[in-house]
């Protein structure tokens, strides 16, 4: 059987959000349609089914294999909002997922439902703090506080940036928790039924007989949780350097309280320390009505956005990422999911047992310094793209990249993260330019100061292409209302 | 025979934090019984007075008892998470008073209560010793209606109030908020809950909150990052106040010196201690690190490092640098203070013999090294009254440091104020405006010299400020102090507010000196107008300002002398403009809505006045004006300030924004930032 040769990687432009077709190709002949997530951070089916439409007559309503990177509304949503379309005339061969979405093992049962309840937590904390700031008692005291009314559109801008966070992780009718991410369930459930194959780190395929030459090399998720749980490296590592997370069982243990889950985690003293008389001085005191200004029923509860980044992070690190390369050439296409440092890092511990070809000292090293395409982990954000165990090693004269950023559909929270400035600079001096962004008309190179739109500077970094280089970057570049493409040499 | 009421209540409690009770080697060290100063903590008459007109007048007043409620602090046991009250402690139980209070433990709230409780106390204590005045907490500020603000009288302290690793004073609530966290790792999952760690039951962390709702009450624009040194001050005096304190229980040391048998690095194992103090509780390490490291399992001190200064931007890391150099001075003086007891013992060779050290010598080290701690306690509290009350820099400080303790000790036998002028120059920390790094230098101009004409107004102020000190120097109830010196210091016909309003109104010498905007022309500087009632004359318009902090000193120095001042401080604030990076012009807050790229600069002088000379001693001033224009007539507000603290807002700040910043939108000027966290998540 012919060898492949050569590849075409379609970017939707549907928000932000990741949907990616990935044909491959032998000579000219089409030999396997790869689909990679589907999700945008909001729209309506109205808005979306356009894409799916021209995605559905892109692939003659047939993939070969459809890549669920991780379980966030930004990479799985799709699936919800055109369900008909997906689940009705539409074929997928298989589906591919990483081994934490496996919940037939007791272990990674085990672990999901215990990040379930975290993500519960999170869901409820929201209810819980969406509560209090429209409680009218609540706001008619803020009102004769000295600032009070702006402490209110703080806290409530607050919220909206929790609530944000839990409906990346957790489904909701009429702002009520009902479980996880309806997308997921639907590619669980209905298009993957009975062919969800499940890949752990390290693994290798090279056996799909339609790709002959072609190798997938399955770098994340890591193979134990405390990897997952790492967001961020320090100085160097990672584009910033965050605080640590801390442990948050005793607030999440609180906020479950109502579920009736966790009873045992709940009081940290024994019942007898209780106060139970409704009259005592303390409560008298406390819900005095000349002291109402000192209570702090509302405080406690922002905790909960430390718990929101924790679980945002893990799941992100939970992203199956894949290293696609042509066995020929070496050339590599890139495919991370949302993966962050605590992911990046475990893949230069893998024990791959393979030649480098470019003398690196570690495969992945090398399996990077071939990287001739990469799909930019986390929308440009500053913990998405590892900085000297990635960005640094991603050294290939050829590289381009495509980030799913769009402002035009994204959290608000997020714009002050994405794009990471750092990141974005260094992107666009290693691609000379082939930096593809979704939506660059809003984005600035120098975020957060906003001076040098993105468009400006990145005409002025491809004069550093070669007037090859040029020419050929034109010719594998397709742009489309719908959609981004770009072709890949093998 | 009627009994005298005490001068103490003894109340056992964590010289540490409950961590330190499991090791085998600090265990026996790690309880110390607090003394506190006595309070019946039951209502006194007049308290009980107080309880039935607030029932008459619906104002329901907290009377002292079982929380425990005192006069200065209470705590208020309601846990949020779970919405439930503990039940308070009765300090007053005669078992509980008959052991010193409850012992130690982890699963008793009640102890928990106690503690916070005991520590606070300890820290209130050590302020009131070294400034000689009482300590009053900020008050309220209320929205509308006639009061501009209302007197608090308690701190109130929530034990447990959240549940995270993190506790801060609230300047909103006028309240500390201790959380408590399981300290295991996620995997044992949510059912099994490791060892619950309490913040509340650190005394450094208690002690570290508490001086933070001093210090505001003191200095209220000290939260207000208008430079890189202003919160990182904040955190490092908290930092030494609660490292201080440690170092005054000399029982604490005795144990560990004895156990250096023959080594003669006991200052290193002051550097060790003082950093396990931090690090015990885990999420508390950061302010110290820059006092030592530890190599090799041998701990050293850190070497200075004259860049930190310079790049460290993030509060807690840059108040360790701070803390580090009062650590620092704090070493060598100690040094020196045990150098002849250290010949006497080791007959002059300065090698001890083999094997333990004499108790005696053991006891006279440690009291050597818990005298000099409060001593430096001390020179570092008494400085916060010569600082500016606006705009803080570590400079600043030790300028501070210097100017108040020449003024109370004349002769430095002991070449204090050299140590601390060498430890902070080894970090690169000087003063602007300074030419040489020397203890003259260092003083705040002594007794300005000023035109005839303007002495002759300072005497008017002083004897004003005369009458004040008569109504207010024999007021021991803390309320009264507070209503005293407002009515001397705003509002009214006769306050010291309108005597400068009037006295100084366009006197170039007086702007010279405090640097604020007092002559007419303010409405374009930026600064508001403000119309003071002038009786049947109507109205005179005038340029805004405040006064602050008016408050009586009197302390005695070791040499019997006697201080008497006078200190108050002008505020002032001009709404300035800056787009892109550049200047461009004023607006006038409150008159005008703040435009884009608005913000505010503030600007200020600590006035400190003698009484007995009739004289003003110094006047300790943040320039809004330009004090080099004005010189040359012309009056405008200091660019490079306008421009640093842009640069320092948007840039430095926004550069280090991090994930939670970003995501949450909660940056620096948000409301819902608390300033003083000790984990701080921007």
């Amino acid at each position: 059987m012919s060898k492949i040769t050569s590849a075409t990687v379609r970017m939707y432009r549907m928000g932000t959000g990741d949907c990616f077709i990935v044909k491959f190709y032998a000579g000219k002949e089409e030999k396997y349609k790869m689909m990679i997530d589907c999700g945008t951070w909001k729209g309506s089916k109205d808005h979306l089914e356009p894409y799916v439409v021209d995605l559905k007559a892109y692939v003659n309503n047939h993939v070969d294999l459809l890549v669920i990177t991780h379980e966030h509304k930004d990479h799985v949503y799709v699936f919800e909002a055109c369900k008909e379309l997906f689940t009705k005339d539409f074929k997928v061969d298989k589906v591919w997922m990483g081994w934490t979405e496996n919940d037939k093992t007791k272990k990674v049962k085990d672990w999901q439902e215990e990040h379930g309840q975290k993500k519960m937590a999170l869901a409820l904390a929201s209810q819980k703090l969406q509560g209090i700031l429209t409680d009218p008692a609540y706001r008619e005291q803020l009102k004769t506080e000295y600032n009070g009314l702006s402490l209110l559109e703080s806290q409530t801008s607050f919220a909206g940036a929790l609530d944000d966070f839990n409906a990346l992780h957790n489904s909701a009718v009429a702002g009520q928790y009902v479980g996880g991410l309806k997308g997921m369930e639907i590619v669980k459930k209905t298009i993957g039924k009975n062919n969800i194959e499940y890949f752990r780190q390290g693994d290798i395929i090279n056996d799909i007989p339609q790709l002959n030459g072609i190798n997938f090399y399955v770098l994340g998720p890591p193979n134990t949780w405390e990897e997952a749980k790492k967001e961020a490296g320090g100085k160097g590592e990672s584009y910033q350097n965050n605080s640590k997370a801390n442990e948050m069982d005793a607030f999440a243990a609180a906020v479950l309280a109502d579920t009736g889950l966790n009873n045992d985690a709940l009081f940290p003293f024994d019942d007898s320390f209780v106060s139970n008389d409704p009259a005592s001085i303390s409560s008298a005191a406390y819900n005095s009505a000349n002291n109402q200004w000192r209570r702090i029923d509302v405080e406690w509860l922002n905790s909960s956005a430390n718990l929101a980044l924790r679980v945002n992070s893990i799941t992100n690190n939970l992203s199956l990422v894949l290293a696609i390369e042509f066995e020929d050439s070496g050339r590599v296409m890139l495919f991370p999911g949302d993966a962050e440092y605590g992911s990046w890092e475990s893949w230069h511990k893998i024990d791959w047992k393979v030649q480098c070809r470019n003398k690196k000292p570690h495969f992945t090293h090398d399996l990077l310094s071939r990287t001739v395409f990469y799909k930019v982990a986390h929308h440009l954000s500053h913990n998405g793209t590892a900085d000297r165990l990635g960005m640094s090693m991603m050294d290939h004269k050829d590289l381009a990249a495509m980030a799913t950023l769009d402002y035009n559909v994204i959290a608000p929270g997020w714009t002050g993260t994405m794009p990471n400035g750092a990141l974005l600079k260094q992107l666009l001096k290693q691609t000379k330019g082939r930096l593809i962004v979704m939506s660059p008309d809003e984005l600035y190179y120098d975020h957060p100061e906003d001076t040098i739109p993105l468009n400006d500077q990145v005409k002025k970094e491809r004069k550093k292409m070669n007037a090859k280089e040029l020419k050929e970057f034109k010719t594998n570049f397709t742009e489309h209302p719908l959609f981004f493409e770009y072709a890949i040499k093998g | 025979m009627k009994t005298n009421r005490p001068s103490c209540r003894k109340l056992t409690g964590y010289a540490f934090d409950p961590s330190l009770s499991q090791k085998a080697d600090t265990a026996d060290i790690n309880t110390i019984v607090y003394k506190v100063p006595w309070e019946d903590l039951y209502p006194s008459e007049s308290e009980m007075d107080k309880v039935k007109r607030g029932q008459s007048d619906g104002k329901e007043y907290m009377a002292q008892g079982p929380g425990p409620v005192g006069e200065y602090v209470e705590v208020l046991d309601y846990d949020p998470t779970v919405s439930k009250f503990y039940e308070p402690v009765d300090l007053n139980d005669p078992y509980i008073l008959a052991q010193d209070g409850l012992a130690p433990s982890e699963s008793n709230p009640q102890f928990h209560q106690q503690m916070v409780y005991a520590v606070a106390m300890t820290t209130i204590k050590h302020f009131e010793k070294a400034l000689g005045r009482k300590v009053i907490w900020a008050p309220r500020r209320l929205a509308n209606g006639t009061e501009y603000q209302e007197y608090v009288q308690r701190l109130r302290i929530y034990p447990h109030a959240l549940r995270d690793a993190n506790a801060y004073y609230s300047p909103v609530k006028k309240a500390l908020l201790f959380g408590y966290f399981t300290s295991t790792p996620a995997d044992a999952g949510l059912q099994m809950p490791g060892s619950v760690v309490f913040t509340c039951l650190s005394h450094d962390i208690i002690a570290h909150e508490t001086t933070h709702a001093i210090l505001d009450g003191m200095h209220k624009h000290y939260n207000n990052p208008s430079n890189p040194d202003v919160l990182a001050f904040h955190e490092a005096f908290a930092d030494i106040v609660a490292l201080f304190q440690h170092f005054t229980f000399p029982d604490v040391l005795k144990k560990q010196i004895a156990e250096t048998k023959g080594d003669l690095g006991a200052q290193n194992l002051l550097g060790k201690l003082a950093q396990e103090f931090g690090t015990a509780i885990g999420c508390y390490g950061s302010l110290r690190d820059a006092i030592g490291e530890t190599e090799s399992g041998h701990w050293k001190p850190k070497k200075p490092d004259p860049a930190d200064y310079r790049n460290i931007m993030e509060p807690h890391a840059r108040g360790s640098i701070l803390v580090a150099a009062v650590f620092d001075a704090f070493i060598t003086i100690y040094k020196n203070r045990v150098a002849d007891l250290l010949r006497i013992a080791s007959n002059g060779t300065g090698i001890l013999p083999q094997g333990e050290i004499h108790p005696d010598l053991v006891n006279r080290l440690a009291n050597e090294a818990s005298k000099a701690a409060g001593h430096v306690l001390n020179m570092c509290i008494r400085a916060i009254d010569y600082c500016p009350p606006v705009d803080i820099t570590f400079g600043d400080f030790l300028r501070a440091i210097i100017t108040a303790d020449l003024d109370i000790i004349s002769d430095d036998n002991k070449d204090y104020r050299l140590y601390f002028i060498d430890a902070f120059r080894r970090r690169g920390i000087y003063p602007k405006a300074i030419k040489t790094l020397s203890t003259e230098s260092l003083r705040y101009t002594l007794e300005p010299i000023v035109s005839p004409q303007t002495k002759h107004m300072f005497d008017i102020i002083s004897n004003f400020l005369r009458d004040y000190r008569k109504e207010i120097m024999y007021e021991t109830d803390r309320e009264r102090i507070y209503d005293i010196s407002q009515k001397y210091m705003g509002g009214g016909r006769h306050s010291l507010h309108k005597r400068i309003f009037m006295e100084f109104e366009d006197s170039p010498e007086f702007e010279m000196l405090t640097g604020l905007a007092l002559s007419s022309g303010w409405a374009n500087l930026g600064i508001r107008t403000a119309k003071k009632k002038n009786g049947s004359n109507g109205d005179i318009p005038g340029p805004s300002f405040q006064i602050q902090n008016l408050r009586l000193v009197s302390r005695n120095g070791p040499d019997n002398n006697q201080i008497n001042q006078i200190i108050f401080s002008l505020v002032q604030r001009s709404g300035v403009i800056v787009r892109n990076g550049v200047f461009t012009g004023h607006y006038r807050p409150e008159e005008e809505k703040t435009p884009d790229g608005g913000f505010e600069l503030w600007g200020g002088s600590t006035l400190i006045f003698d009484l007995d000379s009739l004289k003003l001693k110094y006047a300790i001033s943040r320039p809004l004006l330009n004090i080099a224009e004005l010189r040359r007539n012309n009056r405008e507000i200091d660019r490079s300030r306008i421009e640093n603290q842009y640069n320092f807002q948007n840039n430095e700040l926004s550069l280090k924004a991090n994930e939670y910043r970003s995501y949450f939108g909660i940056g620096l000027n948000s409301i819902m930032n608390e300033p003083f966290s000790i984990l701080h998540q921007h």
